[in-house]
């Protein structure tokens, strides 16, 4: 069953004729035709450098931002025609620490917990079990102001979690916090899901993508350009990629470095060619061996470790943090 | 409306818990008050510079009203104008719009030249700073006469001594005796100065003796004013924190209404007006004996309006401009500028008349017209109402038209 469908959104700024992708002009595309599902009790990912679109696509979600073009529904509500249905199911982790400095923690969750409608009788023990799940219990009176940053990251969550929401959607929710905080935050996201639910988590960390995530849409300039598990999209890396950078390369050499035995793949881009390979070490040999027996320079060598962030720089040729 | 009764106490909350904000909203505006009304409570400091329109009504037409005209035309810092009759001119004080105004008693003349005392009518806006200066001005006009009026008063009766006792056959004024007529005429000169026969009379322009009229009835509702509209904007501007800190999205994305959510804040910022004022108000009556005049009612009404005004005016700062960056300054500019030419820290009669014009586009002007005819003029509720009514006006084109323009969410 689906929490949420998307279908060909688009979300446009400006006049998207006078430019495209972000900050490339008076027009910016921030969502440029997505499609996607999140089915029941799933984690989804939406992986992507910034500036990719995930944070739109969140704020459609939430109701923050109309859609330019497309159908969204969040638990069987349109996000358009029906956006109350939509605030009552929902729980948000925004990336902003949106919460007030000079309260505490205490006076955050039940101010919020008024806005979210959570009985009088209840708020105060949900505020109690919200501060033990996320650890803060032993500094409930502490002014936020004071907090660190993870425990400022960690006190977002639990507002978030205030209303006991079907759908809860993460972005970003480990920017700028230590270890211990990011550890305790996956725990947090991963107890959730085990009692059921369903939640979307944006990040640009790819190993976070693989840690929690179902499955993955990785996103760049709007796009959606692939979604799957994390483990079919790390396998169509075979068992790594190799970056060679090369001063010049004649077709002759590129067709006989694609007839090597391990290499399933050569792209070539600008200064440097990617292979795809199903034995990497076993490639390398052959790959440095032709380089040689061509009399044809490297300029750099990087074998590429099979996960998301290889994925991510196969499919675009840019670093996930660019 | 539960909800938007939980976001006006948050931000009541807030402000308790800022520390700064007690310090912008109690602590600074006392001392203000205190500084400003005790340098200027002295009066006198740059009246120099400042020429004061003087409505002159000659009711006698003689010839010594015709000197009175003569002797004020001649005073530096005086401009006589003489085309009014008495209820304009004592309007133009009530509307502010003169510092005072002369009648001269239709007796005038023939008093001076019998002997008879008399006096000139000095009208004046109790709360203007110039009040004292023009008070001078006329008691020295009338010293004058009074003066001229004791020498001939002196003069005669020492003929008229002289002449009963005159023999033309002994021929006995050799034996007039000149010291006796100084020793008399100074004593009697004396006299004079207790019950001078050409007096000042200076009345209020609802026609009472002027009573003693204290720099603070002038500072602490302007002060009030300027430091209320400090407190609701920077409270306002905090809309755009709170746009930019991503707490306003969070409430956004809650199932709160618009109208609460945004009611909830701007009734704060209201309540925060309010109680600018009032506190100040009451320190003022408290420490300086501030009179607060005859209507509580009226006075109430004037400070709702202004808070609804302000807080209107800061809905739609918010909507306009959308970044806190811009906005601190703008408002400190508009609340210094409009509280310079409104009358929050001089009279708006002590201003040249093209100001006075431009301040009535300020909402300042508007309630320190209704203040002072309160606090000052003893006015009632039924002298304000067009104070009232203009800022309640002021607040819903500024509320209109503020809400029309603000961003509940992104575009």
């Amino acid at each position: 069953m689906s929490v949420v469908t998307v279908e060909n959104l688009h979300k446009h700024y400006g006049d998207p004729r006078q430019g495209s992708g972000q900050g490339s002009g008076r027009g910016v595309k921030a969502v440029d035709g997505i499609s996607f599902e999140i089915q029941q009790g799933e984690i989804f990912g939406l992986l992507g450098p910034n500036g990719a679109g995930k944070t739109t696509t969140i704020n459609v979600l939430c109701t923050y931002t109309e859609p330019t073009v497309g159908q969204v529904t969040v638990v069987g509500h349109s996000v358009t025609a029906e956006p109350e249905a939509v605030k009552r199911a929902i729980g948000v982790v925004p990336q902003d620490i949106a919460l007030y400095p000079d309260l505490n923690a205490v006076e955050n969750l039940r101010f919020f917990g008024r806005m979210y409608d959570v009985p009088r009788a209840r708020l105060e023990q949900r505020i109690a079990d919200l501060l033990e799940l996320v650890g803060l219990t032993e500094h409930a009176g502490k002014r936020v102001e004071h907090y660190s940053g993870g425990m400022k990251r960690r006190l977002n969550l639990a507002v978030g979690l205030l209303s006991e929401p079907r759908f809860l959607m993460l972005d970003e929710p480990t920017v700028g916090v230590d270890p211990q905080s990011r550890n305790a935050i996956f725990e947090n996201i991963q107890a959730l899901n085990r009692q059921g639910l369903t939640i979307l988590y944006t990040t640009h960390y790819m190993e976070e993508a693989e840690l929690l995530c179902h499955r993955v849409a990785i996103m760049d300039e709007g796009r959606i350009i692939a979604l799957d598990t994390p483990q079919r999209l790390i396998k169509t890396l075979g068992t790594g990629l190799i970056h060679v950078g090369v001063k010049d390369v004649n077709e002759a050499m590129l067709a006989r470095l694609r007839a090597l035995p391990q290499v399933k793949d050569v792209t070539r881009r600008d200064n440097a060619l990617a292979f795809e390979t199903m034995d990497a070490q076993r490639a390398l040999l052959d790959i440095i061996g032709l380089f040689n027996e061509m009399d044809t320079p490297m300029t750099s060598l990087e074998i590429l470790e099979p996960n998301l962030e290889s994925v991510f720089i196969q499919l675009t040729g840019k670093q996930l943090r660019d | 409306m539960k909800k938007l009764l939980y976001i006006t106490l948050n931000e009541l909350l807030l402000l308790v818990k800022d520390r700064m904000a007690a310090v912008w909203m109690i602590i600074l505006p006392l001392a203000m008050t205190t500084i400003m009304g005790l340098v200027f409570g002295g009066f006198g400091g740059g009246s120099e510079a400042v020429v004061i329109d003087l409505p002159v009504v000659d009711q006698d037409g003689g010839e010594m009203a015709a000197v009175v005209l003569d002797i004020l035309s001649q005073t530096e810092n005086l401009q006589v104008e003489t085309a009014y009759d008495e209820e304009t001119a004592r309007q133009l004080v009530a509307d502010g719009q003169r510092a005072g105004a002369i009648v001269i008693p239709s007796s005038f003349s023939a008093a001076m030249t019998s002997g008879q005392p008399t006096a000139l009518e000095l009208i004046v806006a109790p709360g203007g700073q110039t009040t004292p200066l023009l008070e001078g001005m006329v008691r020295g006009v009338t010293n004058g006469f009074s003066n001229v009026q004791t020498t001939v008063e002196v003069a005669i009766s020492e003929v008229q001594r002289a002449i009963s006792g005159y023999d033309p056959s002994t021929n006995s004024g050799q034996h007039l005796d000149y010291e006796g007529i100084a020793e008399r005429a100074v004593a009697t000169a004396l006299e004079r100065l207790d019950d001078p026969p050409v007096r000042t009379q200076v009345t209020t322009v609802s026609g009472t003796e002027e009573e003693e009229f204290d720099i603070f009835d002038q500072m602490v509702p302007g002060y009030a004013v300027m430091f209320a509209m400090f407190a609701v904007l920077s409270a306002a501007g905090g809309i755009l924190e709170e746009k930019e800190r991503g707490t306003f999205k969070r409430l956004f994305i809650s199932p709160i209404p618009r109208w609460s959510l945004l009611g909830g804040k701007l009734l704060a910022q209201f309540l925060m007006g309010v109680g600018q004022i009032a506190l100040m108000f009451l320190f003022g009556a408290l420490v300086f004996h501030v009179q607060l005049g005859n209507s509580l009612v009226g006075l109430s009404l004037i400070t709702l309006a202004t808070c609804w005004a302000t807080t209107s005016l800061g809905i739609l700062l918010v909507s306009v401009i959308r970044s806190r960056k811009q906005i601190h300054p703008i408002t400190t500019l508009i609340i210094l500028g409009s509280s310079a030419i409104g009358g929050s820290w001089y009279p708006l009669f002590m201003m040249p008349r093209a100001v006075q014009q431009v301040a009535r586009v300020t909402l300042v002007a508007w309630a320190m017209e209704g203040y002072n005819r309160l606090m000052i003029l003893g006015g009632s509720l039924a002298d304000v109402w067009a104070d009232i009514g203009v800022l309640v006006l002021y607040g819903v084109i500024c509320f209109t038209v503020g809400l029309r323009l603000f961003q509940f969410k992104e575009a």
